[in-house]
């Protein structure tokens, strides 16, 4: 299972925390309110019953008591039910049917011996607070009240207390979702600033001024970045510097080569012979000098503009004398792509090359697309690839049984290396396949150049 | 015969170019540093100059400055250094081209024809049928007498910045590609936009009145740049 986020998990402890906090405040509130009523119902219900208790006894003094009158005439108001028990008979207002069933045994024999209790007992459904008050040897007089209302008053209350612990935890889960998006700022900025340098620019920095607790981390931040910019920096002066010290001799070897040529027909055999060995072999470690700067180079992004990429195969193919008509546009592929014209133009150069010094000359070169990615395929009629063979081409300095068949003669070893790099560049990559009718297809798909 | 000036402090180097050249045909000259090499032109103005970036004392960029400042020749760089920010630093200065060491002799001459074409079309008014003055509002090209006037003052181009800005003007209210003006003013199949890029920003500073946001010399992102009105 993915591991939550940390803003989530915050936010939930927040929400839990909140939630329990405010739930164990209502769960209190409510109890202490809840007994605080019904000790006040208690004690008032016990006034009334007393204060009835004596009106009864004053109706029964008489000679002959009608009793169910002198129930009648208690102000019982609707919420008291008076049931009188005398001489063992039970006396109840018609109004009031059976409140006595509701009277619990127990009840009527504390106070049958002479003692006021009280109970709560459940009827009908409802609970009712019941008072009972001796009279005397024989009498006995019951008050049963309702408590609906109280306990109406407590649903409402709970309700209230629940909705109250609800709010709270949504507004500990939107406190603790603010706290983390505040928390977590510096971290956006930190990510924004690691991606800026991933893209190459090395000018970002944090801002250590921002938050006191979070100098450390953008002073060590922009501390780590100074030094890799610095290392990147060296490393690029360094390839620099070595291009210049290979490139400038070579630059008088070239000029004097020229020299040279021009007088060969001055020159005997021999001479002849060893100067344009000479000339060949300056040209052979100019383009090596020129695919090792490149490659040490090629692990900057690619620096994309939109590009007729058909034009430029026609171009590449005119470079090595050969027609620009075996360069074919797929149906519905537009001929400009959105990709970094020299790595391209050398993508095509070497994959030309690479044909014609081994695979017998292209036959095709085909402009198709897949998806937004653009696809180049190169095809010749050549031997083909060996399959064993067919990662290890695109390695750097390759000798061994490719390199024997395919990468002997005057190449610099790095043509297919620098080709996967170009494509790697641009998000994608190379392969090599047999092609139908035989030879070799080699197929660059570059990434996110049709938009 | 055209005369070349090769400003390279390596003696090897300038030695070789010198004979290469001289095979060519050229009249080259040779001189080991800046100082020398602008003494050279103001002496004997040769009709193209080649020049190193890493120069002891005045490097090439103040080199390539100072000879702007009161010539028009085309300049172009023959360095080591291929790096993006030397190349746009070179052509800000006002080279007209750039080269990276090694070049082969054939290219390097090839490069010298391109920009002597332009020269002579130009300048030396080869063109048999007069060509009418072009108006772009306060901006005026008179391609027979190679002026540019701005608000009626004649404005300094350098031959380069003058056969772009006839390129742009002969299409006027169009497109042209980058590719486009480099193989129309360069003569460039395959080359390095940046060289047009930098260009049309040193024209800008010349013939806009707010660089920053031209109104004439228009950029279309990803298309090219057109001049208009």
């Amino acid at each position: 299972m993915r591991r939550l986020g940390l803003r989530t998990r915050v936010t939930a402890a927040f929400a839990v925390g909140a939630l329990l906090l405010a739930a164990s405040m209502a769960l209190v509130s409510y109890e202490l309110t809840r007994r605080s009523l019904i000790d006040e119902r208690e004690r008032t219900a016990l006034r009334a019953a007393y204060f009835d208790a004596t009106v009864v006894r004053a109706g029964l003094d008489t000679d002959t008591p009608d009793v169910v009158e002198v129930l009648r005439s208690l102000d019982t108001g609707g919420s008291r039910r008076p049931v009188l028990h005398l001489d063992g008979e039970w006396y109840a207002r018609t109004a009031d049917p059976g409140t006595t069933t509701a009277i619990p045994t127990d009840l009527r024999q504390v106070v049958a011996a002479g003692k006021p209790a009280v109970q709560r007992v459940r009827v009908n459904g409802q609970t009712a607070l019941v008072v009972g008050v001796p009279l005397s040897a024989t009498a006995t007089y019951f008050e049963v009240n309702s408590l609906l209302e109280l306990e109406q008053t407590l649903q409402v209350l709970a309700l209230a207390l629940t909705t109250v612990a609800i709010m709270v935890a949504g507004s500990g889960a939107a406190l603790g979702w603010y706290a983390t998006r505040h928390g977590l700022r510096p971290l956006t900025a930190v990510a924004d600033a690691a991606e800026k340098i991933a893209a190459g620019d090395f000018t970002a920095r944090l801002d250590p001024a921002t938050d006191p607790d979070l100098t450390r981390l953008s002073s060590s931040f922009n501390q780590m970045v100074d030094r890799l910019a610095h290392r990147i920096e060296r490393d690029r002066r360094f390839a620099a510097d070595v291009s210049h010290e290979l490139r400038s001799p070579l630059q008088t070897l070239a000029a004097a080569a020229s020299v040279l040529a021009r007088r060969r027909q001055h020159q005997d055999e021999r001479t002849a012979l060893a100067a344009g060995l000479v000339a060949d072999e300056i040209d052979r470690f100019q383009r090596l000098v020129n695919d090792l700067i490149d490659l040490a180079r090629s692990d900057q992004p690619a620096d994309r503009t939109p590009v007729d990429v058909a034009a430029l195969a026609r171009e590449a193919c005119h470079t090595l004398d050969l027609s620009g008509s075996i360069v074919h546009l797929a149906p519905a592929t537009p001929a400009t792509w959105r990709v970094d014209r020299r790595r391209v133009a050398q993508v095509l150069a070497n994959l030309l090359d690479n044909a014609v010094t081994y695979g017998g000359g292209p036959t095709s070169v085909v402009l198709s697309h897949d998806g937004s990615a653009g696809v180049i395929e190169v095809d010749d009629e050549g031997p083909g690839v060996p399959v064993e063979d067919r990662e290890v081409i695109f390695e750097r300095f390759v000798r061994g049984r490719a390199a024997h068949t395919r990468g002997a003669g005057d190449g610099t070893g790095l043509g297919l290396a620098l080709v996967a790099q170009h494509a790697a560049a641009h998000g994608g990559h190379v392969t090599v396949t047999d092609r139908p009718g035989g030879g070799a297809r080699f197929r660059v798909t570059l990434m996110d150049c049709l938009t | 015969m055209t005369a070349v000036l090769v400003i390279e402090d390596d003696d090897r180097i300038r030695l070789a170019l010198l004979l290469a050249l001289e095979d060519e045909g050229y009249e080259a000259v040779g001189a080991a540093t800046a100082e020398e090499g602008l003494r050279a032109q103001r002496r004997a103005p040769a009709d193209y100059v080649l020049v190193d970036l890493m120069l002891p004392g005045l490097n090439g960029f103040e080199c390539i400055r100072q000879i702007r400042r009161d010539d028009d020749v085309p300049i172009v760089v023959v360095s080591a250094r291929d790096d993006t920010h030397d190349i746009v630093a070179a052509l800000e200065a006002g080279a007209d081209d750039y080269v990276v060491k090694p070049v082969a002799i054939k290219e390097l001459t090839a490069r010298l024809r391109a920009l002597r074409r332009r020269a002579r079309s130009t300048v030396s008014g080869q063109v048999p049928e007069p060509v009418p003055v072009l108006a772009f509002g306060d901006l005026e090209i008179s391609p027979d007498a190679g002026e540019v006037r701005c608000g009626g003052q004649p404005v300094p181009v350098t031959r380069t910045e003058f056969r772009l800005l006839c390129e742009l003007a002969e299409h006027a209210g169009r497109v042209l590609s980058r590719q486009q003006l480099l193989s129309r003013v360069w003569g460039y199949d395959n080359g390095d936009e940046r060289l047009v890029d930098v260009h049309v920003g040193r024209l800008r500073q010349k013939i806009e009145p707010d660089p920053a946001n031209p109104k004439h010399l228009v950029t279309l992102r990803g298309l090219g740049y057109k001049l208009q009105r």
